[in-house]
């Protein structure tokens, strides 16, 4: 069957399969942020934004985005300049094997988007569903916690 | 990738969806929020019968009742606010406990009944606040309780098209216990009780994950009408809850670790719910 939606606004059209998961679609389109782990929406590290809003690619029909928007990290940078969550997280020592970390950055940039001034326990909250084997998580909070500071404009780049 | 899906369908009324479904029960599987769906990894499945496209993902109010269409997402609901105004914090707290909030946004009201799944918190929720469905069926269009339902045959497939919130003076608490923060419960617990001057008017009692589909223990609920809502309550709650819990066990734990959980969780939600009151 035939769909077509956009990634970090670029219109695709594509040919899939009724029963291809989004994950897969992405994955083969070159949205390689886009990881595979659990495929059991228990791990997180597939999270794209659909419409704004964080879901797993992992048990997202492909169908089921047809002329929808969907967000990946590769559209989180403008150019050579990183989004202030990547800034934040490479700052704050808030990746290590990397593996969670695209996942991590486009739940952070929902919250953001919902709410700039998030306090700790709304960052915990947030994040719950994106698992991190490495860092125990507490740099990741430190991370959207101080980029939440430079999108709001009170703290420097 | 569900291997042997062949059709994908997005209907535009009702009446489309359930025909498509009586065309080929066997091997066709309606998809809302797809959480369920998209796990069941089922060669069965052939036909994908998906609900979004029948937009039934707004929550209007009426007179004396609160109207959910069964697509909205268990995260815009706990949002709504209309649902915060009538219900106060409590499905906004008891639905931040369903999952993650990716599975949130996913998942949707009329998806996390329709599959009697034991462990849905959603359900819980929903019969503990006395709401009730409206499903599309052989009959056509047809009210009914989410306990009526529970009890339809398996052959059966209605079509959920909306649930439909009262509050009436009740007041309700949820808890849960699950192995981490966004895990299934290994058991849950909802009470709502409806007070008169002090004492208890009317309760609902439920548990979920016991490991079977949630129930109302109306035996627990008969014996808290009159109640003094004072500090000894909880642990009456507590020893009624001991004595009429219905359970079993499964790989995610025994019948004797859920009855002693569901008693400790019933005390806690009573504790909430006198703290309300007073």
């Amino acid at each position: 069957m035939r769909i077509a939606f956009t990634v970090n606004g670029r219109l695709h059209g594509l040919e899939i399969e009724p029963g291809e998961y989004l994950l897969e679609v992405l994955r083969r389109i070159g949205y390689k942020s886009v990881r595979r782990s659990c495929g059991s929406a228990s791990c997180g590290t597939c999270t794209v934004l659909l419409n704004g809003k964080p879901i797993l690619s992992c048990s997202t029909f492909a169908a089921s985005v047809d002329g929808q928007n969907i967000e990946t990290v590769e559209g989180m940078a403008d150019g050579d300049k990183l989004h202030p969550i990547q800034e934040a997280i490479l700052e704050e020592g808030a990746a290590q094997c990397g593996y969670c970390i695209p996942a991590v950055v486009m739940t952070g940039e929902a919250l953001l988007r919902e709410n700039p001034d998030p306090t700790d326990e709304d960052i915990r909250l947030a994040l719950n569903g994106n698992l991190c084997r490495c860092t125990g998580y507490e740099a990741q909070n430190r991370a959207i916690k101080k980029a939440a500071g430079v999108m709001r404009g009170e703290t420097d780049e | 990738m569900l291997t042997n899906v062949s059709e994908y369908f997005r209907p535009q009324t009702v009446e489309e969806a359930y025909e498509l479904m009586q065309n080929d029960k066997e091997h066709s599987i309606f998809l809302s929020g797809g959480t369920i769906v998209a796990l069941m990894k089922s060669s069965r499945i052939e036909k994908v019968i998906d609900l979004k496209s029948l937009r039934l993902d707004t929550v209007s109010v009426t007179e004396d009742e609160i109207v959910v269409g069964a697509t909205t997402t268990v995260e815009s609901f706990r949002k709504d606010p209309v649902i915060r105004k009538k219900f106060g914090e409590f499905f906004y707290e008891a639905f931040s406990l369903v999952g993650s909030w990716q599975i949130r946004n996913m998942a949707t009201i009329g998806g996390s009944i329709a599959p009697k799944l034991g462990w849905s918190d959603v359900s819980t929720c929903l019969l503990v606040t006395g709401s009730s469905l409206i499903i599309y069926g052989v009959d056509g269009y047809q009210r009914m309780l989410i306990s009526d339902y529970f009890s339809l045959p398996a052959g059966e497939k209605p079509l959920i098209t909306h649930v439909i919130l009262k509050r009436d003076g009740w007041f309700s608490a949820f808890e849960k216990f699950s192995k981490t923060t966004f895990d299934v419960a290994t058991v849950n617990a909802g009470l709502s009780i409806r007070p008169e001057q002090g004492r208890i008017k009317a309760a609902r009692v439920v548990c979920g994950s016991r490991p079977q589909y949630p129930a109302r223990f109306e035996s627990v609920e008969s014996a808290m009408v009159d109640l003094e809502i004072n500090e000894v309550m909880p642990s009456i709650v507590r020893s009624l809850v001991y004595e009429s819990f219905v359970g079993g066990s499964n790989m995610t734990a025994s019948f004797e670790y859920r009855k002693h959980l569901a008693l400790v969780l019933a005390q806690r939600a009573a504790e909430k719910l006198k703290g309300m009151i007073e």
